[in-house]
């Protein structure tokens, strides 16, 4: 049987905030035939499911709901020619940038597309990444699939429930059971300090009585049909587990919040570098991959903490890739962007001076916090922007702009990226 | 009341799945019984697959001579039924010059037994075959019979084939009783009824004892010993084609790292002395001495790599052999018991003498109509894209990828919950499918296997179950819950 094959000038493998960003700017950037591959059965991605509010404030100015969100988008989308496959899921990317799709709808479809733009997400750490003993018993999830259970199917995993992980996902999901009648017993966090934003350290668990134990972790699962209880235990400056402080906690539901992992199976297989610290793509201020025509943006890049900085990345994505479809991004010599003190990393991690006519957004994650403290940008030991936070802290990403002319000073010597 | 049947077999694993099949050559009523809700779920579930060349029992025992038949006979099971069989040998490896004697004696070992092409080869030469193999190993006993499956894969495939040829298996029915009179067997009393039989035969794992003391033929005792098993991504599959092990201890071989036939480098098993059968909880200790063992024959491994851990009891004798005989003191009671390691290598051998043991005990008429073969579905992610778009053409479930980490569709996953051993539960569907077995563990595809499961067995969602009964997933739909809480006010 022969396989149907079509052309296209950017595919956009994923369509929640990132992609469909991207399939916006690569449309309104001039590429004409533009398509956007989903796996679900919807648009949105894993806003979808983040029923909570706090989504666009810096770019639309308002808190509004995950799906309220991405509504604007796929609204926007709408309007457009934007080709959309929802349920197709892409099994295969090759360099020379075929993608295999598999759909219920389409078969199994040849995408041979001038430019790609990677925009598939993060999945979850689970319990096996992080060598938890004990039994496997049902009753242990991720956060994100007891989100999806409760915001988008209607269903409680449990009644009494223990979270391991103070990540965002673990903060929101504890208010998320609270309110829909389970009770959280408590969140237990390995590290000194939480690792979600501090706002929702307030909105979730102090707003609702429920304890954080930080320096804390679970060490052990009962339970052999169904949960039925977990021992925590303190842990010390090793982050090892404190003999003589075990506790029993029965409960009938471990929610697991501790990591998301760039998704870059596609990406890997079809040779994308990727980097190290983030997991994800080694990207570019064009957020171009090293594989020619192939682009990324998004979690799958890295984990970002604000959507907005997400839709951001698409834009540029899509931009850059419609311009690649047309033959139009300039190449040229590239800068290596550093990470210098106190930086985790930094996104991206090179700029080509020839293509930076705009101001280039850079993010980035510190290893400690500071609180004041300040983004000092290098080069051949000059400096060359100082920007200025009132405190930073690991779970908060921070990002600074380099305008043009700021990154002219460079010249031609690799930038390095400090927060002091 | 309940029906009559020429055998009831107790315990659907590996052993009692096998005895199935070949006894259903024969012109004989079946019925295969198990207390759990699928196959394949006791010892059979947790262990390497690896059919062991069979270098390591003693000769003369019943181990020694049914691991070497059963790896002669594993192709042409693998032929017929349609399971992965890869035979890329094992190695045994020795750090220094105190380790050569035993290398030696186990060569000796294996020539006893009938292993063939067993040799011992130095470490540069073991180095030429794998090369991700520690430069401290410095010889190795080579033996290139040994292979590898996937054995949930066979399991089912033994038991589809039985189904196939008029076998009846009914799982979640607990043997709570073995009917004697006379002393001859009767039949079984279960959790689902009452079934009469002339011959009994147990393969009941961990509690063979159990159902042997029910019968009043114990002969034997089960001390279940824990091995724990380390699953990788297989992303990392490439570093290793066979097995590699120490020099095999007083009673465990030790595992070591191999790479499964679906491609998963697989770490282990560790051995723990365990009282409670049912005790299969993973210890932070075992997983550390895994490691830290089989990390020593490929030191480059990343094991940050890892995916899943799991942990199983052997059903070990204190004899540490197997126990096939038919009861002196129980007329038609067949116990198969102590079927650890190399059981999974034994099975057709075990399985070929119980029949010989039934037809000691009554002449067997063959029956002309049995098919041995049941061919394999080869799942979507294996398929050629053009066969994959023929697939989706012939039925567009086959196009909705469900389990994005092992591109299983949603085509499979109902074809699984129909089977001929339907899945019933989240673990059934995995076991056939692979749905779940990813490095997302089921995070992404749980929900909507959850769902399938629902919609095709036409029970609620919140019914569903993740192993039987007692594992349900979920405590209930939310709008229900409201609602029972705001009428208890």
């Amino acid at each position: 049987m022969s396989i149907r094959s079509i052309n296209v000038d950017v595919a956009v493998v994923g369509g929640g905030p990132a992609g469909l960003a991207a399939a916006l700017a690569a449309k309104e950037a001039g590429a004409k035939k533009v398509l956007v591959l989903e796996r679900d059965f919807e648009l949105g991605g894993i806003l979808q499911q983040c029923v909570h509010d706090g989504f666009g404030l810096l770019k639309f100015g308002e808190r509004l709901p995950g799906p309220a969100y991405m509504q604007r988008y796929i609204d926007a989308v709408a309007q457009t020619d934007i080709q959309v496959m929802v349920d197709s899921m892409v099994l295969e990317l090759t360099p020379e940038r075929t993608l295999y799709v598999a759909s219920p709808t389409e078969g199994l479809l040849e995408v041979q597309a001038k430019a790609v733009v990677l925009a598939m997400g993060c999945r979850e750490r689970t319990r096996s990444q992080i060598w938890l003993p004990g039994t496997r018993p049902a009753g242990i999830y991720t956060a994100g699939t007891v989100q999806r259970y409760i915001n988008m199917e209607g269903i409680l995993p449990g009644r009494r429930v223990v979270i391991l992980g103070s990540g965002d996902v673990g903060l929101i999901m504890a208010r998320r059971l609270t309110l829909e009648g389970a009770e959280v017993e408590g969140v237990y966090e390995v590290m000194s300090q939480p690792g979600g934003l501090t706002r929702n350290i307030v909105q979730c668990l102090e707003d609702y009585n429920i304890p954080l134990y930080l320096s804390h972790t679970v060490v052990d699962i009962h339970g052999e049909k169904r949960l039925t209880g977990v021992t925590v235990a303190r842990v010390g400056a090793d982050r090892r587990p404190v003999p003589g402080t075990e506790r029993f906690i029965p409960c009938d539901t471990l929610v697991l919040s501790v990591g998301l992992i760039p998704e870059n199976e596609l990406s890997r297989e079809a040779g994308v570098e990727l980097h190290p610290v983030t997991g994800g793509p080694v990207v570019d201020e064009s957020m171009a991959t090293n594989l020619p025509g192939v682009f990324a943006a998004g979690n799958v890049v890295a984990v970002f903490d604000l959507v907005d900085y997400v839709s951001a990345t698409g834009e540029t994505a899509g931009r850059a890739a419609a311009r690649y479809a047309a033959g139009e991004l300039k190449d040229g010599p590239a800068l290596k962007v550093i990470p210098g003190t106190n930086v985790n990393f930094v996104l991206p991690q090179a700029v080509h001076p020839v293509r930076t006519t705009e101001p280039v957004t850079f993010y980035l994650r510190v290893k400690e916090a500071r609180e004041p403290a300040k983004v000092v940008v290098r080069a051949a030991g000059r400096v060359i922007k100082q920007v200025p936070q009132m405190v930073v802290r690991p779970p908060e990403m921070v990002s600074f702009v380099l305008t043009p002319a700021e990154m002219r000073i460079a010249g031609s010597s690799d930038l390095v990226v400090s927060v002091e | 009341m309940g029906e009559e049947y020429d055998v009831i077999i107790v315990g659907a694993g590996i052993t009692g799945c096998g005895i199935a099949r070949e006894l259903a050559r024969y012109d004989l009523k079946i019925l295969v019984v198990d207390k759990e809700e699928d196959v394949c779920c006791g010892a059979s579930k947790a262990n390497n697959g690896m059919v062991h060349s069979g270098y390591e029992p003693k000769p003369g025992t019943l181990k020694g001579k049914l691991n070497v038949r059963g790896v002669e006979l594993y192709p042409r099971w693998a032929e017929e039924l349609g399971f992965k069989f890869v035979q890329t040998g094992s190695m045994v490896a020795a750090f220094s010059e105190e380790e050569l004697p035993a290398l030696e004696k186990f060569l000796e070992r294996g020539k006893a037994n009938g292993v063939p092409g067993i040799e011992i080869i130095s470490g540069d030469e073991a180095r030429k075959k794998e090369p991700n193999l520690s430069p401290e190993i410095i010889a190795v006993l080579w033996t290139p019979s040994a292979g590898y499956v996937e054995v949930q894969q066979v399991v089912l495939a033994l038991a589809e084939n039985a189904v196939a040829n008029g076998v009846r298996f009914l799982l979640g029915a607990e043997v709570t009783d073995v009917l004697v009179e006379g002393g001859r067997v009767q039949g079984v009393v279960t959790t689902q009824g009452t079934f009469r039989s002339r011959y009994v035969i147990n393969a009941a794992g961990v509690y063979a004892d159990k159902v042997a003391e029910m019968a009043g033929a114990r002969e034997f005792t089960i001390h279940p010993r824990r091995g724990t098993l380390i699953i990788f991504d297989k992303r990392e599959g490439k570093h290793l084609s066979c097995f590699v092990g120490a020099v095999p201890g007083e009673y465990t071989k030790g595992g070591g790292p191999m790479t499964t036939p679906d491609g998963n480098p697989l770490w282990g098993p560790s051995a723990v002395e365990i009282p409670d059968k049912e005790n299969t909880a993973v210890s932070a200790e075992e997983i550390r001495q895994v490691i830290e063992k089989d990390l020593r024959f490929i030191p480059n491994f990343p094991i940050d790599s890892v995916i899943t851990y799991f942990a199983g009891n052997r059903p070990a004798t204190y004899t540490e052999d197997f126990f096939i005989e038919a009861s002196a003191k129980v007329r038609g009671f067949i116990n198969v018991a102590g079927i650890q390691s190399p059981g999974v290598a034994s099975a057709p051998a075990i399985a070929e003498m119980v029949v010989g043991i039934m037809k000691e005990l009554e002449p067997l008429r063959e029956r002309p109509d049995f098919n041995p073969y049941r061919p394999r579905f080869v799942p979507f992610r294996e398929r050629t894209r053009a066969e994959q778009a023929a697939l989706i053409a012939e039925d567009p479930r086959f196009g909705h990828v469900i389990c994005r980490c092992e591109h299983v569709t949603e085509g499979e996953i109902v074809r699984a919950i129909h089977g001929p051993i339907p899945a019933r539960n989240l673990d059934a569907v995995k076991r056939r499918t692979r749905a779940g077995m990813g490095r997302c563990q089921g995070g992404f595809c749980g929900p909507r296997v959850a769902a399938i499961l629902a919609r095709e067995l036409g029970v609620p969602v919140t019914a569903i179950t993740k192993k039987g009964p007692g594992s349900e997933l979920f405590a209930g739909r939310i709008e229900d819950l409201r609602l029972k809480r705001g009428a208890a006010r």
